[in-house]
C-alpha cells in the first residue's frame, strides 16, 4: 500500500494553462494545490512556442503606402490605434471558418491585453519598440500586426516567468509523476491516479476538484512539430473516464515544419516576410491567397504546399517538400528577430538560411479538438451542456471552443493564459464554495497497480514502437490534411486493429525505477485511443471546413455542418454526438472565407 | 565500418547503471546503422524501441528549447537531440554516451537534479516589480533589453552546471545557471530588489566561488555567457548601495516613454522585393 496524497486543488499539467490555473487558484486564495507533470515543468511544451502571443495592443502599425507585406513602425503618442479587440474577434473567428464559439472568442479577444500587461509585469522579457514598448509583428490570418514576441522564443519566456511566479506563490509541483487515471463517478471528479516515475509508485491522489492542463495530441502522426511528451495523454485519460472529446477531427498542419523531421520553423518566418517556393521557383501562394500570399492562415498554407507536392511540384528526395526562403530578410534581421529558427535550420537541415532557402513540410502541429469546456475551464459531460462536476481543462487538451475548426498563429498561447487564469479563479471559487473531497469506491491505486503489472508481463511478437510507426503512418496518409470517406473507411480498420495487436507487444523494461518503457507503452495506448475518435469524427463530417478537408466534399456545408462534433466512449468504440456552435448571427454571421 | 551510401554502421556504448541492481556503472555496446541525418537522439531512440527497452534518458521537445537531454558525449557536455550521430562517431565508427558528470544517477542517462533546482530557488528567480504597476506595460529600451545579454533564453539544461569544475569539488556552489538567472533579474530594470538577490548571490556560496575556469560558457548550447554575469554581479555587489540607487532612479521614470522622438521605422521602408523571380528557379 501506498499512501493517498490528499489536495484542494489537482492540476495536471504544468505548461501555460496549468501553471497560470495554479497561480490563480494560489493568488485567490486557495492555496493547497498539487500540480503533477509527468516532465519538470520547465520542459512543457509550451516553451517551444516561438513567434508571439496575440493582443490587439496597438505599439505598432504599418508604414502608410507600403502595402501589406511594407515596415512596421511604433504608433507616435495620440495617433489613431489601427487594431481592436473586435478585429481581433473577427479575424479569429474567419481562422476558425465558424466552427468557433464566438462568446468564448470575445472573452479571449478581450482579456488579451491584461494577460500580455500581467506577463509583463512579472517579468517576461519581450522584444520592444525603439520607445520600449513591447514589440509587435504580423501573424498568418491576422488582419493588424498584433503577435506580442520576444525574438523567436516567446512561449518559452513565458513559460518561465509564469514557472517562476508558482515558485514564488509556493505550489506544490510532483514532477516526473504521470497520471493514470481520472477518477470520475456518477459525473462527479473525485481525483486521479497517479505513478511516480521515479519510484514507480502508484498513488490515488484525492481532490475536490481537478484540472487538465496536458496540452496536444500531434504525436498521432509521423511528420509533427510536437514533443515527444504529446501524446493526448489527458485527452484518451478523459476519455476513458467517460468525458466526451469535441472536435478532434480538426488538427492543425503548420506549414513550415523542417523537411523530414517535422520541427517547426516558426510562422514569424513569414510573419517577417518570407517566401514559400515550389520546384520551379515560383511563389506558388499567389495562386491560392492572391491577398495575403504566405500570411494566409495556416490550414490553406499547408493545403497549398500539400497540392503543389501533390501536383509534383515539391522537393527533396521524396518531392514532399517546398522551400522556405528567407535569404531576402538579410543577415542582421535573421540573427535579431528569428535566431532560433536559424539555429535549427542550421542543425537540421545543414542550412544557414541567411544563405539559403530551408526545406519545409507540413506538419501536424496544434490540437483544436479536445476535452470540451465552457469559458470557465469547466469540463461538459454531454451535447446538452451538463458539468462533470470538479473537472476542469485548459489549453491545448481542451476545446472551449475559440479555434474551431482551424487556429490563428499566437492566438494558442493566449488560450492558455486567459484560459487557465479563468479555470483558476473558477477552481478557486469552487473549493470556497464548499466544494469537498468526494468518497471513492474501491482501490484505484491498486487496479493500476494490476494494469502495469499485467502490462509488463504479458508476452507476444509485436513491438510497441512498431505499431506506434504504423498508427502514424496511417494517421498522416489517411488522416492528414487531405481526407475522403474509403481513406478514413481504411484508417479506422487500421486503428482497430493496432488496438488489437497493442495487446500483444510485451514490455522490455522490467524494473520499476524510472520505467520509461512503460511510459512509451501507455502513450501508445492514448494514442491508439483518440486517433479514433479524430477518424470516426473525420468521416462522420461530410463538408469541408478549415483544418479538416474531404476531397468528395471540398465545400463548406453551413447547413448542416455549423455544429460541435462530441465522442464518448463505449465497447463498440466512438459515438457521436452533436452541440451548437454559439454565433452571433447578427454581427458575425457565417461568410465566404477568402484571403 | 562499411558504408552503402548514406548508411553506415555504428557503435552506440551506452553508460547503464541502475542503482536497484548494478554495484556499479558500466558501458554497453549497441550496434546500429547510422542513417542519413540521424541524431545521437534518434539513435538513442532507435536502441530503446528496437533493441533494448530498458535504456532509460529524458528527452522530449527535440529541438534544443526544453532543456531534458543533457548528455556526456564522448567526454563533452551536448544536447543529444540537436547533434548529428555522424559527428560524434571516431574513426571506428563508435560514440560513447555518459550521464552528466558530477550529479547522482537515477538510471542509466538520468541524473537526480535535485540540487540544480535548488539552487535555482535559492536566488529568487522570479521578478520582484515595483508596488505600483503601470496599467499598460513598463517601458523598457531595446538597448536595456540588450543588456541582460540574452539571459532569458536560458533553457536549464544543465550543460553547464555539469561542466563545471567547482560545481564538482564544492557541492555548496550555486552554480553557473543559478547566477545567470540571478544576472537576469538583477539586471531587469523592472526588478525592484536587487539588492535582495545580490545578498543571497555575493557570498562564498554565489559568486565568489567561481574561478572563471570558463567551462560554463563552453558548455552552453545557447551561448550564453555565465562566466560575463558573474563577474558583472560581482561588481554589482561591490557597488550595491550606489546600484540600488540607480534602480530607484530608473524605476522613477517608469511612466514615461524610453526616448520619445520622432517615429523610429523598425524595418528599412525599401520595398521588399522576392530575390526569386516568380517562374524562376532555384539553383
Amino acid at each position: 500500500m501506498t499512501e493517498t496524497i490528499t489536495h484542494d486543488i489537482i492540476i495536471v499539467g504544468a505548461g501555460l494553462a496549468g501553471s497560470w490555473a495554479a497561480m490563480a487558484t494560489s493568488r485567490a486564495g486557495v492555496q493547497d494545490i498539487g500540480v503533477v507533470s509527468k516532465l519538470h515543468p520547465l520542459r512543457s511544451h509550451s516553451g517551444a512556442a516561438q513567434g508571439g502571443i496575440a493582443a490587439a495592443l496597438n505599439n505598432v502599425r504599418p508604414v502608410a503606402g507600403t502595402g501589406p507585406r511594407g515596415p512596421l513602425e511604433q504608433i507616435p503618442p495620440g495617433e489613431e490605434p489601427v487594431d481592436s479587440w473586435e478585429l481581433h474577434m473577427f479575424d479569429t473567428i474567419k481562422g476558425s471558418d465558424w466552427l468557433g464559439d464566438q462568446d468564448s472568442i470575445e472573452i479571449m479577444v478581450k482579456e488579451a491585453p491584461s494577460i500580455i500587461f500581467e506577463y509583463e509585469h512579472m517579468g517576461c522579457v519581450f522584444s520592444r519598440t525603439p520607445d520600449g514598448r513591447i514589440a509587435q509583428r504580423r501573424f498568418g490570418g491576422h488582419s493588424a500586426p498584433r503577435a506580442n514576441y520576444a525574438a523567436d522564443y516567446t512561449g518559452h519566456v513565458l513559460l518561465h516567468t509564469i514557472h517562476e511566479q508558482c515558485l514564488k506563490q509556493g505550489v506544490t509541483f510532483y514532477s516526473e509523476w504521470y497520471c493514470l487515471e481520472l477518477l470520475v463517478e456518477d459525473n462527479v471528479c473525485r481525483g486521479i491516479v497517479a505513478l511516480d516515475i521515479l519510484s514507480g509508485e502508484v498513488h490515488t491522489m484525492r481532490a475536490k476538484a481537478v484540472m487538465f492542463g496536458t496540452g496536444g495530441y500531434g504525436r498521432a502522426f509521423a511528420i509533427t512539430s510536437n514533443a515527444y511528451a504529446n501524446t493526448g495523454d489527458g485527452v484518451a485519460i478523459a476519455y476513458q473516464a467517460g468525458v466526451p472529446l469535441m472536435d478532434m477531427e480538426f488538427v492543425q498542419f503548420h506549414p513550415t515544419g523542417i523537411y523530414g523531421h517535422g520541427i517547426l520553423m516558426s510562422e514569424a518566418c513569414r510573419g517577417e516576410g518570407g517566401y514559400l517556393i515550389n520546384r520551379d521557383g515560383e511563389r506558388f501562394m499567389e495562386k491560392y491567397a492572391p491577398d495575403k500570399m504566405e500570411l494566409a492562415p495556416r490550414d490553406l498554407v499547408s493545403r497549398s504546399e500539400q497540392t503543389e507536392i501533390d501536383e509534383g511540384r515539391g522537393i527533396g528526395d521524396d518531392g514532399k517538400g517546398i522551400y522556405l526562403d528567407m535569404r531576402h530578410l538579410g543577415r542582421e534581421k535573421i540573427m535579431e528577430r528569428l535566431p532560433q529558427v536559424r539555429d535549427i535550420a542550421l542543425h537540421f537541415s545543414g542550412v544557414d538560411i541567411i544563405d539559403e532557402p530551408a526545406p519545409i513540410q507540413p506538419t501536424a502541429h496544434y490540437s483544436m479538438g479536445g476535452i470540451p469546456t465552457d469559458a470557465d475551464g469547466q469540463a461538459l459531460a454531454n451535447a446538452e451542456g451538463d458539468p462533470v462536476v470538479g473537472f476542469y481543462a485548459a489549453g491545448e487538451a481542451a476545446c472551449v471552443s475559440v479555434h474551431g475548426a482551424n487556429r490563428l498563429g499566437t492566438n494558442s498561447l493566449l488560450e492558455a493564459s486567459v484560459f487557465g487564469r479563468r479555470t483558476g479563479c473558477a477552481i478557486a471559487a469552487f473549493v470556497k464554495d464548499g466544494g469537498e473531497l468526494q468518497p471513492i469506491s474501491g482501490d484505484p491505486a491498486e487496479r493500476n497497480r494490476q494494469r502495469i503489472g499485467a502490462l509488463m508481463e504479458r508476452e507476444g511478437t509485436e513491438n510497441v514502437e512498431a505499431i506506434a510507426q504504423e498508427l502514424k503512418a496511417t494517421m498522416t496518409d489517411q488522416c492528414g490534411i487531405y481526407r475522403t470517406e474509403w481513406k478514413l473507411v481504411a484508417a479506422l480498420e487500421t486503428i482497430r486493429s493496432l488496438q488489437e495487436r497493442f495487446e500483444a507487444a510485451p514490455i522490455m523494461d522490467k524494473s520499476s525505477r524510472f520505467n520509461t518503457d512503460v511510459l512509451a507503452a501507455l502513450e501508445t495506448q492514448h494514442l491508439l485511443s483518440f486517433s479514433e475518435v479524430i477518424a470516426a469524427g473525420a468521416l462522420a463530417r461530410t463538408e469541408s471546413r478549415g483544418a479538416h478537408f474531404r476531397t468528395d466534399y471540398p465545400r463548406r456545408d453551413d447547413q448542416n455542418w455549423i455544429k460541435h462534433t462530441l465522442a464518448h466512449q463505449s465497447d463498440a468504440g466512438p459515438v457521436l454526438s452533436y452541440r451548437d456552435v454559439v454565433i452571433d448571427w447578427e454581427k458575425y454571421p457565417p461568410q465566404e472565407r477568402k484571403y | 565500418m562499411t558504408t552503402n551510401g548514406h548508411r553506415k554502421n555504428a557503435t552506440v556504448w551506452i553508460q547503464r547503471f541502475n542503482p536497484d541492481f548494478d554495484r556499479r556503472p558500466y558501458l554497453q555496446p549497441y550496434s546500429i546503422t547510422a542513417r542519413q541525418g540521424m541524431t545521437l537522439l534518434d539513435a538513442l531512440h532507435e536502441i530503446k524501441t528496437h533493441q533494448d527497452g530498458s535504456v532509460t534518458f529524458r528527452r522530449s521537445c527535440r529541438h534544443a528549447i526544453c532543456g531534458s537531454c543533457g548528455m556526456n558525449v564522448n567526454g563533452r557536455n551536448v544536447l543529444v537531440c540537436e547533434s548529428p550521430l555522424k559527428d560524434h562517431l571516431d574513426g571506428k565508427g563508435r560514440v560513447t554516451i555518459r550521464p552528466l558528470p558530477f550529479l547522482p544517477i537515477i538510471k542509466d542517462l538520468v541524473v537526480d537534479r535535485a540540487k540544480f533546482w535548488e539552487h535555482y530557488r535559492q536566488i529568487k528567480p522570479w521578478l520582484l516589480p515595483p508596488d505600483d504597476l503601470p496599467e499598460r506595460e513598463f517601458r523598457v529600451s531595446p538597448e536595456e533589453v540588450k543588456a541582460l545579454c540574452n539571459a532569458e533564453k536560458c533553457i536549464m539544461c544543465g550543460l553547464c552546471y555539469s561542466a563545471c569544475q567547482v560545481v564538482a569539488l564544492n557541492k555548496g556552489y550555486i552554480g553557473p545557471h543559478a547566477l545567470l538567472k540571478a544576472f537576469l533579474r538583477t539586471l531587469d530594470p523592472r526588478d525592484s530588489a536587487p539588492g535582495e538577490r545580490l545578498d543571497i548571490v555575493a557570498d562564498l556560496t554565489g559568486v565568489w566561488r567561481c574561478h572563471t575556469i570558463f567551462n560554463c560558457i563552453d558548455a552552453c548550447p545557447k551561448s550564453l555567457d555565465p562566466t560575463y554575469a558573474i563577474e558583472t554581479l560581482r561588481n554589482l555587489a561591490a557597488r550595491r548601495l550606489a546600484f540600488e540607487e540607480e534602480r530607484r532612479e530608473r524605476q522613477a521614470r517608469f511612466g514615461e516613454p524610453v526616448e520619445v522622438g520622432p517615429p523610429v521605422r523598425m524595418e528599412p521602408t525599401a520595398r521588399v522585393e522576392s530575390p526569386v523571380q516568380t517562374g524562376q528557379r532555384i539553383t
